[in-house]
């Protein structure tokens, strides 16, 4: 019905023009030209038959008293039959059309949106959290293409309204008058009812947040509170919160249940006021009998429509601005710039920074005049703080973001000659919490590179810990990893991940390595893993245990985006420099002689 | 409450509802509330008798204007009064209903989440271990609400327009008696089309739901895994994806379209007027009817309008709303098989704990836990060690009778778990899980959960013990900082360091430390350390454990692997006899 559409629309800052987004949207319907077509005429038509019923209805009163007998009693009920069957075959032919080509359209919008998304860089998930990019891609496009639902709505209704009152006013004017003085007092109503329940709605949804996170809260806490056996102080604070949601629906309740009655009594009125003004007139024979039950019949015929159109405007800016904010996504200029296509079949695994800048905002600078060759097949072992750039020039090799400076060179080839798709395949990487898609543990191994087959998967498994990690899932390859690879440990998603480049075996590797703590016999197998890929690979490595920064050739000690120290472990242990510094900061706990040392420690 | 009384029981005193059924325990709900349903009844019935109102008297006026018999503006007004009359009487009695049923709605959602919160504290640990608290979380929020919506508008709406449908009925044979027909008729007719129209429509709307379900999943888990996707060059296989998903949900919502658009009912309806208008006619040529009695009757039926159109609606709301309820029905019905035992042993506790060739399992098909035994002495510090899976977590359960052990013993102090008192027991174990919960509470009331009104002296010597004193001291509100409040998040070592010093109030005998969180500094792993020591001194401890300095130095090492003891001894020991052990500490 509409009317309690859209009582709460976000605000939203708008770019597009209306009249751009209308063209856009209208072009989204072109391909279905011709279906559009029969929906506008079912629809004219509709509206015409709609508008015959209360005029053949009325007619009727005035038709009872014909000769014709057999004329009277089956012309009139005939007509009318005639007019609900075809209003509910035409209906049934327009909405199956309509649920066609929106369905269309809908589809091929969101197959576009979600290929602008699979093709931004990373620079644009910094920017929109991903569930907002769901929204627009499911919901939204929903939303726009059910602007024409809306407003061939509206239009019908309103088209069988005007029809009806040329009818009427032809009929006699000053009934008319009346009838239609009517409709700005239902409007003012249903206006003034909309913002009331905005009002509580907005007011409500503040509340109703509150209280959902105390429960929420209280419902979490259950298991602890038993632990302590806290139930009473526990179920104290869900009973406060359980009472507020009470008393605040109330509240909310009375104006919502308030809206129908008063429409209905007003109704009830201007019903009162023409049977009054309509009898007298047809006493008077200045119309007929028929004339002045055509008048009641259409009543409601035009109340409908003046209650829609009052959340009509809300609706169609709601609808402009889902438009809006699809078209956004698909037209977002991309940051990463590629010169030339130039496909990437073998790679050599050098990698050269040539005086690159980088920065994330304006006025955050990452690197500047940055330069580092890295050999092909050295492993490279990057450590620094946090925001010192180790993340960074990883994700500028895989060309994830776009930098602004300088040169960046792989194997002697500009980064930005290549064919993405095609160089990325000679990546490989692992990100910091290593992401798994639902699916079997196979599927996921082989996601980067299809073809590989069973037999050669569990050769390299075998190659990691005797393949142990194997035996420790539920049926080995085909165990399903659940959504996100929730269903694994944390280690062995990680495994997982690294079979996944083993398998690859790309020219380079890049590492962000995890953070959370991994039992030590999973740890044991995931550096098996691990060494079993830096044998092969230029490797590029984020580190934050001990061991794998031990098995680098070379460590870079980063510092806001410099370069302050480089060497090997041992070595730069020795120096005592930087590198010594960060080693008691973030490695010396994972150490063996911390292990010997810590009951000492503890005893302190 | 006492703390030796029973401990997983906790009742409130509540009147009674019926569980047997979700109808009837819907209905138990709403009829407490009898005075509101009788209000929402008779305001139901009023709504639609002075509805009916409308078309007779407007019919009244038309015999009166036909039958053109003097004083016709004073009968008009008189009938102009009593149609705007009846309607504003009619909006009051609407209001009572639509009021009526909302209130009932609210009142009903209030009592049932208290009914299910109460069931919930006085579930066992058992059962709270095994419920996932989403699960929980959304019957307690979205299903309560469905409860609240088979009211209102759901029961609201059913009643409203059932009235709707028997006015005709009622009120048509007032002018020939056998004008009852064609309201009679729709209405046996309309049942069952309506019936089958909602058959039919079922498994289309599930079809509705899943598939933009798998949609939706897909595509979140495609966004999540951007990075993943781009670094594996698979954009145009996760497009293809996407469209294949997106192209079953089109499929599914053209069917549903399809069975909307040709709603039976509303054919029938044309149909029903057409016949009404003939038999009226055909009455009135008779001289059996005159003009106002059809213009009324007419009007009558268009009655029929408001329940075909609004039973759809209302039927789907109230089969929604009882799935709801036997949701939550199904969550308070479950039993938690654990006995108290309020007879059994419940002496102060030394903490020694042996377990006797121990099996366990969640269900018959797997086995978690096989044969395991071993032997602690009071106050030694066991490490638990093993991939995850291995059943580290299931077997501490078993020590506090989470779980019961399905073959062999659990000894604490030399008597099976099973023969003490279960309050006694549990209050001398404390267990400190993976996942530490807080309250959006102070964090003094937090260290204090276990204690309340503990002075804040103790407090803070508690968290000087755990080494969370010196963050505490960095908040602007120290210990009356609200966690949750401005920001204010702790990390995982900090969490865990709180959750330590609720230990130290509270002295258990026997503490179960489930520690994953990973220091990202040595600083914090050093107060982490030192924090663990201390609670693990004077009392027995099991720590399952990452670290190797924890598996370094404890009493104890017990190795799990895929539910057996795969080697247990101390660090010397299992040095020397398992490779797999001394790989681990090899650099």
């Amino acid at each position: 019905m509409g009317f309690f559409d859209e009582l709460n629309p976000e605000k939203y800052d708008r770019q597009y023009k209306d009249r751009d987004l209308v063209k856009r949207i209208a072009g989204q319907f072109k391909p279905y030209r011709k279906g559009m077509l029969h929906i506008s005429l079912l629809t004219v038509v509709m509206s015409l038959i709609g508008a015959i019923l209360p005029i053949v209805a009325g007619r009727a009163i005035d038709f009872l008293n014909l000769e014709n007998e057999l004329l009277i009693l089956l012309a009139i009920p005939g007509v009318v039959t005639f007019v609900g069957v075809s209003e509910w075959g035409l209906n049934w032919v327009r909405r199956s059309l309509t649920v066609r080509v929106l369905g269309n359209v809908v589809l091929g919008l969101r197959t576009r949106a979600f290929r602008a998304a699979a093709e931004h860089d990373l620079s644009f998930y910094d920017q929109f959290s991903s569930g907002r990019i769901v929204s627009r891609i499911n919901s939204d496009t929903n939303d726009l293409s059910n602007l024409v639902v809306i407003v061939t709505d509206v239009a019908s209704q309103v088209l069988q309204a005007v029809l009806l009152g040329v009818v009427l006013v032809n009929t006699e004017w000053k009934l008319s008058l009346i009838l239609f003085s009517f409709l700005p007092v239902v409007f003012g109503i249903a206006i003034g009812f909309r913002r009331l329940a905005r009002v509580v709605t907005k007011k409500g949804m503040q509340a109703m947040a509150d209280v959902n996170a105390a429960i929420k809260e209280t419902v979490s806490g259950i298991a602890i509170a038993k632990n302590f056996r806290q139930e009473m102080t526990i179920f104290d604070e869900f009973d406060t919160a359980n009472r507020k949601s009470y008393r605040f629906n109330i509240q909310r309740g009375f104006v919502l249940s308030l809206i129908f009655p008063v429409l209905n009594a007003v109704v009830g009125i201007f019903t009162a006021i023409l049977v009054y003004f309509g009898g007298l007139s047809a006493a008077a024979a200045l119309v007929s009998a028929g004339a002045w039950y055509l008048f009641l019949l259409s009543l409601d015929r035009f109340l409908w429509p003046v209650m829609n159109l009052s959340a009509f405007w809300a609706q169609i800016q709601n609808g402009l601005s889902a438009a809006e904010r699809v078209f956004a996504l698909i037209d977002a200029e991309p940051a990463v710039v590629q010169s030339d296509r130039q496909p990437v079949e073998a790679l050599k695994g050098e990698v050269r920074f040539e005086g690159v800048s980088f920065h994330y905002g304006e006025n955050e600078p990452v690197l500047t005049d940055f330069s580092l060759t890295i050999q092909a097949g050295e492993n490279l072992a990057f450590v620094g703080h946090t925001g010192s750039g180790k993340t960074s020039i990883a994700r500028l090799i895989a060309r994830f973001y776009e930098f602004q400076g300088g040169r960046i060179l792989v194997g002697s080839r500009d980064i930005r000659t290549f064919d993405l798709q095609s160089y990325r395949r000679r990546l490989g990487i692992v990100s910091q919490v290593p992401f798994l898609f639902s699916g079997t543990v196979a599927e996921n191994i082989r996601y980067a590179q299809p073809d590989v087959s069973n037999a050669e998967m569990l050769s390299l498994a075998k190659r990691i810990g005797d393949g142990d990690w194997l035996e420790t899932l539920a049926d080995g390859l085909e165990t399903q990893v659940g959504e996100r690879g929730g269903r694994l440990s944390m280690g062995q998603r990680q495994l997982v991940a690294l079979m996944r480049v083993l398998v690859q075996r790309p020219a380079i590797f890049i590492l962000d390595e995890a953070t959370a703590s991994i039992d030590p016999f999973t740890e044991w197998q995931i550096q098996q893993a691990l060494h079993l890929i830096l044998s092969e690979a230029t490797s590029i490595l984020i580190a934050h245990r001990l061991s794998t920064v031990k098995a680098a050739d070379r460590i870079i000690v980063l510092e806001k985006g410099k370069i302050i120290e480089e060497g090997d472990h041992d070595g730069l242990l020795l120096k005592g420099g930087h590198y010594a510094t960060l080693y008691n900061t973030y490695f010396r706990h994972q150490s063996l002689a911390y292990v010997e040392q810590v009951k000492e420690l503890v005893s302190k | 409450m006492s703390a030796l009384s029973a401990p997983a029981e906790f009742t409130l005193t509540r009147r009674a509802s019926n569980r047997r059924n979700p109808v009837l325990w819907v209905l138990s709900h709403g009829l407490r509330h009898w005075w509101l349903v009788i209000i929402m009844v008779v305001g139901a019935y009023g709504n639609a008798q002075l509805a009916a109102y409308v078309p007779i008297l407007t019919g009244r006026a038309f015999d009166l204007v036909q039958e053109n018999a003097g004083a016709i503006s004073a009968g008009l007004l008189t009938i102009a009064l009593l149609i705007g009359g009846s309607q504003i009487l009619r909006a009051v009695l609407q209001l009572g209903r639509n009021f009526g049923a909302e209130v009932i709605a609210q009142k009903v959602e209030r009592d049932i989440r208290d009914e299910l919160y109460v069931s919930l504290l006085g579930k066992s640990m058992t059962f709270h271990s095994l419920q996932p608290v989403g699960d929980t979380m959304a019957r307690a929020t979205n299903d309560v609400r469905e409860v609240n919506f088979l009211f209102s508008p759901g029961v609201n709406l059913v009643v409203g327009s059932l009235l709707f449908l028997v006015m005709p009925i009622v009120f048509a044979p007032q002018y020939h008696w056998s004008l009852i027909l064609t309201p009679l008729l729709y209405t046996v007719l309309y049942f069952f089309a309506l019936r089958r129209y909602l058959k039919n429509l079922e498994p289309i709307t599930d079809e509705v739901r899943e598939t933009f379900g798998v949609m939706n999943t897909h595509l979140s888990e495609a966004l999540d895994g951007v990075e993943v996707m781009k670094g594996a060059a698979q954009e145009d296989a996760e497009v293809k994806r996407f469209e294949e998903n997106a192209r079953r949900v089109r499929l599914a919502n053209v069917r549903q379209g399809d069975l909307e658009a040709r709603f039976v009912p509303l054919l029938m309806m044309a149909v029903a007027m057409g016949i009404g208008l003939f038999h009226s006619i055909f009455l009135y040529r008779q001289g059996l009817l005159q003009t106002g009695d059809v213009v009324a009757y007419m009007g009558l039926l268009l009655m029929l309008d408001f329940p075909t159109w609004t039973s759809i609606f209302a039927y789907s709301q109230i089969s929604l709303g009882l799935a709801g309820a036997r949701r939550i029905l199904d969550l308070m019905n479950r039993e938690t098989n654990l006995d108290q035992n309020e007879a059994g042993y419940a002496g102060e506790m030394r903490g020694e704990v042996e377990f006797r060739a121990v099996c366990f399992s969640y269900s018959e098909a797997e086995p978690t836990l096989e044969y395991v035994s071993f032997k602690v002495k009071p106050g030694q510090t066991v490490a638990i060690v093993g991939q995850t899976g291995s059943g580290k977590t299931s077997l501490m359960k078993l020590v506090n009778r989470t779980y019961d052990a399905t073959g062999g013993q659990v000894l604490v102090d030399g008597t099976d778990v099973r023969d003490w008192n279960l309050a006694a027991l549990r209050r001398q174990i404390s267990i400190i899980e993976q996942d530490i919960f807080l309250f959006s509470r102070s964090i003094a009331e937090n260290v204090a959960f276990g204690k309340p009104g503990a002075g804040s002296e103790v407090i803070e010597t508690a968290a000087r013990a755990a080494q969370a004193d010196e963050f505490v001291q960095s908040f602007e509100k120290r210990y009356q900082t609200v966690i949750g409040e401005r920001g204010v998040t702790l990390s995982g070592g900090q969490r865990q360091r709180i959750a330590l010093a609720r230990a130290f109030l509270t002295d258990p005998r026997i503490l179960v430390l489930d520690d994953s969180t990973s220091a990202i500094d040595s600083a914090t792993e050093d107060l982490i350390q030192r924090a663990i020591a201390a609670a693990a001194r004077g009392r027995t401890t099991f720590i399952i454990t990452h670290r190797l300095s924890q598996i370094r130095w404890a009493d104890l090492i017990i190795v799990l692997r895929k539910g057996r003891i795969a080697a247990i001894g101390k660090h010397e020991e299992l040095m020397a006899t398992s490779e797999a052990y001394a790989r681990i500490f090899r650099e």
